[in-house]
């Protein structure tokens, strides 16, 4: 009861947004001089770094466990490891890559 | 107009004709006809020879009592190759082995020739990639077509139960593709990155700190080729699987 008192809240916290709406329609920085595009792109990359590599630590951890714990599973869990860190690292590539397509 | 490598002018010094006169045939529209090859293409026909030769002389050279240094590296990808796939996919995986060497030394060779000065590495522009995933996509579903039956691979996209069927096959459909997708833009990123990433530091720092991206970009290119063929065996696995 008391999550959905918070959903509430929070979307009536995003009235609070009206002013978007004084927005004029137009191309992207016309007239500002700040090169949002850029700006947005190194948040983004930053962001998808940062999640990265706490993934990334998390499946050494388990690895480094499971491995400390039965060590004659190591071709196994070697091969989890290395799989499972390429798929991560992957997701952060994919940000990268939409930078370069979209930043010019 | 991105200028050319010295291999990629002797190429389209010798060939521009004919490749030009092939393409026009093809219905493809050719910007510069003096010049038709790209870099990327160069550079991978150049691997593909070098490759070539390789495999001839290993094979000229195979030899039971004395094996040579040659033979020992092949026989050394080859194993490492047959262990993951028997790993992977179990037993049958045997005809799979020419095509995921074959598969796993092509890119390697694209990934590591790009670091010997006046050399590009092919896998740095988005389509060389992209071939080597429709490769492996087709390959797989081929196999998994042979193993199993047309019928039967197909209804397999349909999920365990059949009234889930209308919501299992769109989502097969996007994960398979998606598959490609990102077996394409792995590899690309991963090449392309450790360019940009050495440019930067080279354009900060010009002497000794980009030659450490550069072991960077030699770990990575066997991580990123190895990683290709693994995957590769995975979708492999998965096509060909039989329910016991």
């Amino acid at each position: 009861m008391r999550k959905f008192a918070f959903v509430f809240l929070f979307m009536a916290l995003l009235c609070l947004a009206t002013p978007v709406f004084a927005q004029t329609t137009g191309g992207a920085a016309a007239t500002s001089s700040t090169n949002w595009v850029a700006i947005t792109a190194g948040f983004s990359m930053a962001i998808a770094s940062g999640l990265c590599g706490l993934a990334q630590g998390r499946a050494t951890a388990g690895a480094a466990e499971a491995l400390a714990r039965n060590p004659a599973a190591r071709a196994g869990i070697q091969l989890a490891l290395i799989l499972g860190l390429a798929l991560i690292e992957s997701l952060a590539l994919y940000t990268l890559v939409i930078i370069f397509a979209k930043v010019k | 107009m991105v200028e050319q490598l010295p291999f990629t002018a002797l190429l389209n010094r010798l060939f521009a004709g004919p490749v030009t006169a092939l393409l026009h045939a093809l219905g493809f529209h050719v910007e510069n006809p003096a010049a038709p090859m790209s870099n990327a293409f160069a550079m991978e026909v150049l691997v593909f020879l070098l490759l070539t030769l390789f495999f001839v002389i290993v094979r000229s050279r195979l030899s039971v009592e004395k094996p040579g240094g040659l033979q020992h590296t092949m026989e050394l990808f080859h194993e490492f190759v047959v262990d993951q796939s028997h790993e992977i996919i179990g037993h049958g995986s045997e005809i799979f082995t020419s095509f995921l060497v074959t598969l796993g030394l092509f890119i390697l060779g694209c990934n590591l020739i790009g670091l010997v000065p006046e050399f590009e590495s092919p896998t740095a522009s988005p389509v060389v990639p992209l071939g080597c995933a429709l490769v492996a996509f087709f390959y797989y579903h081929y196999h998994g077509f042979r193993r199993q039956g047309v019928g039967k691979y197909l209804l397999h996209f349909a999920g365990p139960m059949p009234v889930l069927a209308p919501l299992m096959i769109p989502i097969e459909i996007a994960s398979h593709l998606a598959r490609v997708l990102s077996l394409t833009i792995r590899l690309f990123a991963n090449m392309f990155a450790g360019d940009m990433v050495t440019l930067v530091f080279f354009s900060l720092v010009p002497v000794a700190i980009p030659v450490l991206f550069l072991g960077l970009h030699v770990g990575v290119s066997l991580l990123q080729a190895y990683i290709f063929v693994l995957l590769t065996m995975v979708y492999l696995a998965g096509a060909v699987a039989e329910e016991h």
